[in-house]
């Protein structure tokens, strides 16, 4: 048998390109079913076990599905903003807690997430190094973005301009990196994680300047009365907040009316909730509440939708990809012919010439096989991160 | 589920777990919002006369933590993050409001463990008068006002922010409701014994001028309807020439015969201000842990200190 083996060995690596063709076929009809379907399963995981552990969320009316991809995946499609205001309103009920969300700017390709601290209680993040978040300017990062960008506490991140061109614009904040969450399995292995203030100050809506009720600079006083000084654009605004400027850092106006992108409410029972949804139907309503479940459950259909339609196809050109495999190997035999009966007549019985064509072709198939094994652990291996580039950023 | 009709084998397999998972952990909407255990509760405060009204209503069912130093105002106290992080952990954290420690506004604490004691009476806080405000970008955006901060002693707001952490804990341990309820309606009442001692004292003569010796008898003039001014004195500091001038400005419409210090002050105060005809009583906020006494202790102190104003 190993003489055979050795022989088909031989006899396949002779003929590199029909046999590259026949393994390349093999792989690709076996690997792609199977990996669609690891993916299709990975995707279901990931945004399925997020949404039913988020019981609803509220945000500006419009796409339910980019609100909730924003808001639990923190994908790039920012909603359109609410104000503060929209998670006080739901404190005020009594009937759920609500974790205000502002998922819009970046830092090194890496989303930023404001928060409350009931966000990580909520998800049941837990710190891995260093600790949590305590005053403003500071960050914790997801495992994944701390490995991507070797992050570690005591280090800094710079978030990233909104826009290329908008040289007027607020400066990048320089953010001291705290702590490192544990992985999560989840989108928050790949964020930034800031309370809500710091998210405002990256938005320039707080800030941190000399105090110019005090300031020797002349040339940065448009105007000054007894109630009030006027500063020009001249004025400087710290672009890091550390324990010496810390104080200097400050809101004005009315936080109720601050930007946020959506608001997580978890209702203390089932009762509640329902009362919440019930707040949040009227057609004058400016807000929608959504179940993420709901929204990701319609997305999972559509997807398997045209997972179904996939199967289809890929059964099809399987099919035809068998039979002109089975076609291949009954023209290879024919064109083989003169070769056989040659082998035959230096004294090779029927049954070695059988098992000499059953090595090549188990050959092709072991090696297709291996391939098709080799891909399908390389996309398991990625398959969080693919799923993520195909289905959720 | 009728998502998983659509699935083939594995992905129903998987499914059906995940469901079953889920049925047998339950979505953790009900589980999560930290649900009070048997163990007393810990409570943090930014301020002393929270802590006493807190430690007063939870009696023994709570270890109440106010960090701190005694030397230091809580008004302006800052936390180190290791601090910051006891407070993150406490059950219940309890905000005077009103932009009283400043802190807050730069720390990060979990808004479900925050209780905001004045948030109730927001319509009814005083806007600093006089205080100079900054704006910068575009005109007439971004301007500043400053709120004065010592609710408690209007004693009518104590009273409320006394209520406020009353419901709050009754939420947290509704075992412990008639017991938290008893407690509350005797500090309530101790409070408003202090309210009224103050407006029978303040009736006799209430259009006395008076002067304070800091900005924090905002809401205190306010209630008790008092004419009051203040200065910005500190009662271990003699006053510098250029304090005198302005006490001297603001007398000159405003003659007022007592200034009301937060603390005993230094003799040499005491001394030239009754030069000038102005005698000096105390009337403590104890916004810091007294020395000795406790914060209603202090507080009669204050109304028996208030009566030389008021013969």
């Amino acid at each position: 048998m190993i003489d055979s083996i050795y022989i088909a060995w031989k006899y396949v690596g002779f003929n590199k390109v029909r046999t590259a063709t026949l393994v390349a076929c093999i792989t690709l009809i076996s690997f792609l079913p199977v990996s669609l379907q690891l993916l299709l399963e990975e995707s279901e995981r990931q945004l399925l076990s997020r949404a039913v552990v988020t019981p609803l969320v509220i945000g500006a009316k419009g796409s339910s599905l980019d609100l909730v991809m924003n808001t639990l995946y923190f994908g790039d499609e920012v909603p359109e903003l609410i104000d503060m205001g929209a998670s006080d309103r739901i404190w005020d009920t009594g009937l759920a807690v609500p974790i205000p969300v502002y998922v819009r700017f970046q830092a090194r390709g890496q989303p930023i997430v404001g928060t409350s601290l009931d966000y990580f209680d909520f998800r049941g993040l837990k710190i891995r190094e260093g600790r949590m978040i305590a005053l403003l300017g500071e960050c914790v990062v997801g495992k994944k973005v701390a490995g991507r960008l070797d992050l570690k506490p005591g280090d800094s991140l710079v978030s990233s301009p909104e826009t290329l061109f908008d040289l007027a614009g607020v400066y990048p904040l320089k953010m001291k990196v705290v702590g490192v969450l544990e992985k999560s399995h989840t989108s928050d292995d790949l964020a930034v994680f800031v309370d809500l203030k710091t998210a405002w100050v990256i938005q320039g809506l707080g800030h941190g300047h000399e105090d110019v009720t005090k300031t020797k600079d002349t040339t940065v006083i448009l105007k000054r009365t007894d109630n009030n000084v006027a500063a020009s654009a001249k004025l400087f605004h710290y672009a890091e907040i550390t324990e010496e400027n810390l104080g200097s850092f400050h809101f004005h106006g009315d936080l109720s009316v601050y930007p946020i992108t959506a608001v997580i409410a978890v209702p203390h029972d089932t009762k509640s909730g329902t009362i919440l949804r019930g707040r949040y139907l009227s057609k004058e309503e400016a807000l929608q509440i959504v179940k993420p479940e709901e929204v990701i459950d319609g997305l999972l259909q559509n997807i398997f939708r045209i997972k179904n339609v996939l199967d289809a196809v890929i059964s099809v050109v399987a099919l035809a990809t068998i039979l002109a495999l089975i076609l291949v190997f009954a023209l290879s035999l024919r064109l083989r012919q003169r070769e056989i009966q040659t082998i035959f007549k230096i004294g090779c019985s029927r049954m070695t010439i059988a098992r000499l064509l059953t090595a090549e072709i188990a050959l092709i198939l072991l090696m297709g096989g291996a391939l098709c094994i080799a891909l399908v652990f390389l996309v398991d291996q990625f398959s969080n991160d693919l799923v993520r580039a195909l289905f959720i950023r | 589920m009728a998502r998983i009709t659509n699935v083939p084998g594995s992905t129903f397999l998987s499914g059906t777990l995940l469901f079953a998972v889920l049925i047998l952990f339950g979505v953790p909407e009900a589980t999560w919002a930290g649900d009070p255990d048997d163990e007393s509760l810990t409570l943090y405060a930014v301020n002393y006369p929270l802590k006493y009204f807190a430690q007063r209503i939870a009696g023994g069912h709570a270890n109440l933590v106010f960090p701190v130093p005694a030397d230091e105002d809580p008004a302006f106290w800052n936390p180190d993050p290791e601090t910051i992080a006891a407070f993150q952990k406490a059950d219940l954290i309890l905000l005077n409001g009103a932009g009283y420690a400043r802190w807050v506004d730069k720390a990060s604490l979990p808004r479900s463990k925050v209780l905001d004691t004045s948030a109730g009476f927001k319509e009814q806080y005083i806007k600093i008068k006089g205080a100079v405000t900054h704006s910068h970008g575009a005109e007439g955006k971004h301007a500043h006002e400053g709120v004065a901060f010592t609710t408690w002693i209007d004693f009518d707001l104590a009273g409320r922010q006394t209520r406020a952490i009353w419901e709050a804990l009754s939420r947290m341990r509704p075992d412990l409701q008639d017991e938290l309820q008893s407690n509350y309606v005797v500090l309530a009442k101790d409070l408003k014994e202090i309210d009224k001692a103050i407006r029978e004292i303040v009736s006799a003569n209430p259009t006395q001028p008076l002067i304070g010796s800091h900005p924090v008898y905002d809401y205190f003039a306010r209630r008790y309807g008092l004419t009051m001014r203040s200065v910005h004195w500190e009662p271990d500091e003699v006053p510098s020439d250029a304090q005198w001038a302005e006490l001297q400005g603001i007398l000159e419409s405003h003659l007022a015969k007592w200034m009301i210090w937060e603390g005993r002050p230094m003799q040499g105060s005491v001394d030239k201000l009754e030069a000038a005809g102005i005698k000096s009583l105390v009337f403590d906020p104890c916004a810091n842990v007294p020395d000795q006494g406790d914060f209603l202790g202090i507080m009669k102190q204050n109304v028996e200190n208030l009566k030389k104003a008021f013969p």
